[in-house]
């Protein structure tokens, strides 16, 4: 890897002055569990890195009955609080998928949200592709099984993090200070599709640092996260699916239906949620919600079968949310 | 985790149908040395004896070592798949940062072949300061047409890459009439089968620490031949072979690709050289992808008869597959099966990828898979049972060919009755569903030397010039040791791993079993006859009368007379007793056989395949450490499930560069894809040793695929079986069939 | 005591460029009884050359059995 600098940042005012403007010559360190393969891969040569790791580490209670969720609070710690185990079950379901017990012990929320795509393109420094300010997205005519279906391009990641799949689905905010003050911006905006921003996959600044994830009150919901990957051990999901349902009896009042690993950013469903609104939630119902979330799905020339896949995901999250067995 | 009954071969299992070997296929009973009929240590469960020091981190491999003053090596690697070195400047690199060393290893003027081909190679004082160094070397490449897999290789448009073609023929194999096959066939298949390539992965990378000391050069190599290496290294740096020590105390596996000094090797000890300074070179995961060796694709194109009772009747295919740039990619076709008409043409399809090299039972597990394959098809043709068909098919039973038997033995154990027909009738998307598949292999070494030496303070050192690639070697020889002074394992002690022993050949083709235990066996004993000879007049007998037991040395005919080891030691006084002896035939064989039985569940909604168990009925002669026997057994189906679902070397179409040349995509069983695992050892003591290290790799991913085609009722031709290939296969079975 | 011979079927010396090498070089085998009987003829066998070691020689062009031999008109066979 590249020689960079090291600074530790004790808290936020700290972080944002050691950071400046000039990210990706100084970039944040958290867990360190995407940065530091980036780092020896040479995908980031920064000349800097900042400890982050003193930012809040605590998950809180809001004044409205929702979550406070510090971005240095680590997956292992998230994956076990009581009220995300009680409430927010879609996000510990997510939270328990990611890597491996080490890279949870290590991990961060908000490095579970900020990490760069896992893209064999990408991550490989000898392909200079569009995402690196190269010339073109080599999974187009190349080996693309494990890329997009949805999100139009030009370049064809599929979004990395387990949590933001989840978090789109509770309708959560995100928490961003810079120079210029704080702002919360709904999880939904935050992340941005390439053909918004190529170089980035979210609505970050460069000077700015992503501090909390804020959940509204989960009241009745149910709600459910459904992975499937090929590897039972490590492995990166082939589609996966968050729902988030309120239920009168057995029919949906509300659904939220978001789809990770098929598009550069978490793939809400609003063409599944209408499906579902009113119906009573059974294997059919499900079914049929799931044929809606992927019609619109654009394959590419190796990955059709992403189509299965992603529907079955969201077919067994919905029953599995509902406690239908199917 | 395995029940291992201690089958003796006895004349029912054998039977009446006993082949014609070209040699013996049982060990000589009347050798002086013969292994003991009654065995104490031999065929038992026993610890490895080095096992505290790796489960606890001290053992040193090549990775570990550490010397003095010592320096990192890197390798600039071609960024290219084919291109002409046009100009090369070390100068730049040499002016980096703690560089001490630069050299070339390609020529300007010379051609690389494939992406990872070595162009030259720095050392500096910290790995980073290397790594870096290596990019900053100015190469400018001419760049010139490749071929980024099969397919392109094969098109008649295809620029002329290699020197005398693209494409190699072989010779036609041909026995029988096809002709008369075909037409006593009742029914015919025609498919294509194909496998990937395959990566060693090895947890050790290749590499190695050089040391010079003037002329005299050591080198720690993690290698699967001490002795060979050093030859390595002296032929191709030219000098004296005597002036070279290779070392290999612990090592991390090489699975056939670890044979010598290397590119990396040689490139290290002319950088030590240069450097005046200890260098070590390890590769990393990425360069063990690109340039350390691979097992070769294999595609068949099959045309194949049966007749109506289920007898095979002819055999036609058109096989290919590529080793990479330049090298051989043949297999055994068909696999063990008796087809009495075939005929076969290979060819061997060169692209601009990393070469080849020997892996795990080169060839078989391909021509495993594509025959297993097509008998279940051809079971299904005549609508007869996998195993049933399978015996009806078999070469008669022998030693070497017991799969009659073990077919039987293992259906009863798996309860192969359970099994349904093609396509798991149980409603819900989970589909189960069992196969089997059968495998052969040598297995038969010789020619290792050893050294043991008793002291007299009791001791016991053996030496040897064999390597432990972590499959036990070391308690294996501490293990026959002990069994023939009549002592305990912890008396042994165990020296190997060093080319300043005497020589044994390499660790390749499952011959270090058999060919360091009849070694160890013979000097031993031969040293045990020297310490009788000593003590003799102290016990009061004839050195012929004496043999060693239970800690004793004593009398055979009055066992009462004889002294304890250490004071029969004792009377060595000041001179040790040492001898220096070999391998001797009749104490080792060639040729094992065993079958496999696989069970699986695919959730047919996601096409992902999970292997539930596996079974294996495995032989290999006379059982040293069922243990560590076992291990082997455990080591090679894990494996082969790699191989069944998940391990594939990507190329990019487009670049023929690789997408995956890490563990990240690259994907190999973990933990919890790992099924349970069923051994039976079958124990055949009157062979003698033969090695077990390839066989149980060979069946598992055929078995594992028939096991996915019985579960789903669609079959998948082509391993690895990814949810992509399952679910088109599927897919395309719901649009109007495959089969 | 049997001494260790050398076996290579593919690499002799009277034929063959010394600096050919395969694995069989370095593995002493006995013959299986069952190679011939059940597996045919095949040949997966992975040739380098001690000079570059790899498989291609030292002017570029492949190192094997059928081309490393004695009037080859290669320049760097020994």
């Amino acid at each position: 890897m590249k020689p960079f600098a090291y600074v530790k940042a004790a808290n936020e005012q700290q972080a944002l002055a050691a950071l400046g403007r000039e990210r990706g010559k100084v970039l944040p360190l958290a867990g360190g569990m995407d940065l530091v393969s980036l780092l020896k891969d040479r995908i980031a040569t920064p000349d800097r890195l900042v400890n982050v790791k003193g930012l809040d580490g605590t998950i809180t209670a809001t004044p409205d009955g929702g979550l406070r969720i510090g971005s240095a609070v680590r997956l292992v710690d998230l994956q076990a609080h009581p009220t995300v185990t009680a409430q927010y079950q879609a996000l510990m379901e997510a939270a328990a998928e990611v890597g491996t017990p080490q890279i949870r012990n290590l991990g961060t929320v908000g490095g579970n949200l900020m990490q760069r795509p896992r893209c064999w393109y990408y991550r490989n420094e000898e392909f200079p592709c569009l995402k690196k300010g190269g010339a073109r997205c080599y999974s187009v005519d190349g080996e693309n099984q494990f890329h997009a279906i949805f999100g139009g391009g030009p370049c064809h990641i599929v979004h990395p993090s387990s949590l933001a799949v989840p978090l789109v689905a509770f309708g959560a905010k995100v928490r961003i200070v810079g120079p210029r003050g704080e702002r919360e911006v709904l999880a939904e905006e935050f992340f941005e599709l390439p053909e918004r921003n190529l170089y980035g996959e979210t609505a970050l600044r460069p000077d700015e640092l992503l501090t909390h994830v804020i959940v509204p009150p989960a009241r009745a919901m149910k709600s459910a996260t459904y992975e499937v990957r090929f590897r039972s051990s490590h492995d990166w999901p082939i589609a996966f699916a968050s729902v988030a349902l309120q239920l009168q009896g057995s029919t949906v009042t509300d659904a939220r239906v978001v789809l990770g690993a098929v598009a550069p950013i978490p793939w809400r469903s609003p063409e599944a949620e209408a499906a579902l609104k009113g119906q009573p939630l059974n294997e059919a119902t499900a079914t049929k919600a799931a044929e809606a979330a992927l019609a619109g799905a654009t394959p590419m020339t190796q990955n059709a079968y992403k189509v299965q896949v992603a529907k079955t995901a969201v077919k067994r999250a919905l029953l599995h949310a509902a406690g239908v067995s199917a | 985790m395995a029940d291992e009954p201690m089958m003796p071969l006895d004349e029912s299992i054998a039977g009446e149908q006993v082949a014609e070997v070209n040699l013996p296929a049982t060990a000589n009973p009347n050798s002086p040395y013969a292994w003991p009929k009654e065995r104490r240590i031999l065929s038992t469960r026993v610890n490895r004896i080095d096992g505290p020091v790796k489960v606890s981190g001290r053992a040193k491999y090549s990775y570990d070592m550490k010397r003095p003053g010592m320096l990192y090596g890197r390798i600039l690697r071609s960024p290219h798949p084919h291109a002409r070195i046009t100009a090369l400047d070390l100068g730049p690199a040499l002016k980096m940062p703690g560089v001490k060393a630069a050299v070339p290893i390609a020529k300007v003027g010379g051609k690389l072949m494939y992406v990872g081909d070595e162009v030259a190679a720095v050392a500096a004082v910290t790995e980073d300061q290397a790594r870096d160094a290596a990019r900053a070397i100015k190469v400018e490449y001419e760049i010139l047409p490749f071929l980024a897999n099969v397919e392109q290789a094969l098109q008649p448009e295809a620029p002329p890459v290699f020197e005398g073609g693209n494409v190699k023929a072989s010779q036609t194999e041909e026995e029988g009439s096809i002709t008369a096959g075909f037409a006593a066939a009742a029914h015919i298949v025609e498919q294509t089968y194909n496998t990937q390539v395959q990566t060693h992965v090895s947890l050790e990378t290749h590499g190695c620490m050089c040391e010079w000391e003037g002329e005299k050069l050591t080198a720690w190599v993690s290698t699967q031949a001490v002795h060979g290496t050093r030859e390595g290294f002296a032929t191709s740096l030219g000098i004296p072979q005597a002036n070279v020590r290779v070392i290999t105390e612990h090592m991390g596996g090489g699975f056939g690709s670890k044979f010598g000094p290397d590119v990396q090797g040689i490139a290290c000890a002319r950088l030590a050289k240069e450097a005046k300074a200890p260098v070590q070179l390890m590769l990393d995961r990425r360069e063990e992808h690109l340039a350390a060796g691979n097992r070769p694709s294999a595609y068949a194109k099959i045309k194949a008869g049966v007749s109506a009772d289920g007898m095979l009747t002819a055999f036609e295919a058109e096989s290919w597959g590529t080793g990479g740039a330049g090298a051989s990619s043949g297999f055994p076709l068909p696999y063990i099966y008796t087809f009495p008409n075939r005929r076969r043409v290979h060819k061997d399809v060169y692209i601009n990828a990393g070469q080849q090299r020997a892996m795990r039972a080169p060839g078989h597990p391909q021509g495993c898979f594509i025959t297993e394959m097509l008998m279940d098809e051809l079971a299904d043709r005549v609508k007869m049972d996998p195993i049933e068909f399978r015996i009806r098919n078999l070469p008669p039973q022998a030693p070497n060919a017991m799969w009659r038997e073990y077919f039987k033995i293992g259906a009863s154990k798996f309860g192969w009755d359970k099994r349904h027909a093609t396509g798991d009738p149980t409603p819900g998307p989970i589909k189960r569903g069992m196969g089997c598949a059968a495998n052969r292999w040598g297995g038969g070494g010789r020619g290792t030397q050893a050294q043991c030496e008793i002291l007299p303070d009791g001791g016991v050192v053996v030496r040897c010039g064999t390597q432990d690639l972590g499959v036990g070697t070391r308690t294996l020889i501490a293990v026959i040791a002990a069994e023939t002074l009549g002592l305990q394992v912890k008396d042994i002690k165990v020296e190997l791993g060093d080319s300043n022993y005497p020589f044994s050949g390499g660790s390749g083709g499952s011959t270090t079993a058999p060919a360091v235990s009849p070694a160890i066996r013979v000097t031993v004993s031969k040293v045990l006859q020297e310490l009788a000879t000593r003590v003799a007049p102290a016990i009061g007998v004839a050195a012929a009368d004496i043999t060693a037991s239970g800690g004793r040395v004593h009398s055979k005919t009055t066992p009462g007379k004889g002294l304890s080891w250490a004071d029969a030691c004792k009377r060595l006084q000041t001179t040790p007793v040492s001898v220096n002896a070999g391998w001797e035939p009749g104490l080792s064989a060639s040729g094992s056989s065993g079958v496999q039985f696989a069970e699986v569940s695919v959730d047919i909604e996601t096409g992902i395949a999970k292997v539930d168990r596996i079974l294996c009925v495995q032989d290999c002669g006379l059982i040293v450490n069922q243990l560590t026997a076992e291990s082997q057994c455990i080591g090679g189906m894990v494996m082969g499930v790699g191989y069944a679902l998940y391990e594939d070397r990507i190329l990019d179409r487009n670049t023929a560069m690789q997408v995956n040349p890490n563990m990240e995509w690259y994907l190999v069983p973990g933990m919890s894809d790992i099924p349970k695992i069923d051994i039976m050892l079958m124990n055949q003591p009157e062979r003698g040793v033969i090695g077990i290290g390839e066989p149980p790799t060979i069946s598992t991913a055929a078995a594992i695929a028939n096991a996915v085609a019985n579960a789903i009722g669609v079959r998948v031709r082509s391993i690895p079986l990814t949810p992509q290939k399952v679910l088109t296969a599927l897919e395309g079975e719901r649009a109007g069939g495959t089969q | 005591m049997a001494h260790p011979v050398p076996e290579s079927r593919l690499v002799s010396p009277d034929v063959h460029c010394a600096h050919l090498r395969h694995k069989g070089m370095y593995v002493l085998t006995t013959p299986d009884p069952g190679e011939q009987k059940h597996a045919g003829t095949w040949d997966a066998t992975a040739y380098w050359c001690t000079q570059t070691q790899k498989a291609m020689g030292p002017d570029g062009s492949a190192a094997n059995a059928a081309c490393c031999v004695a009037g080859n008109g290669r320049g760097c066979c020994h």
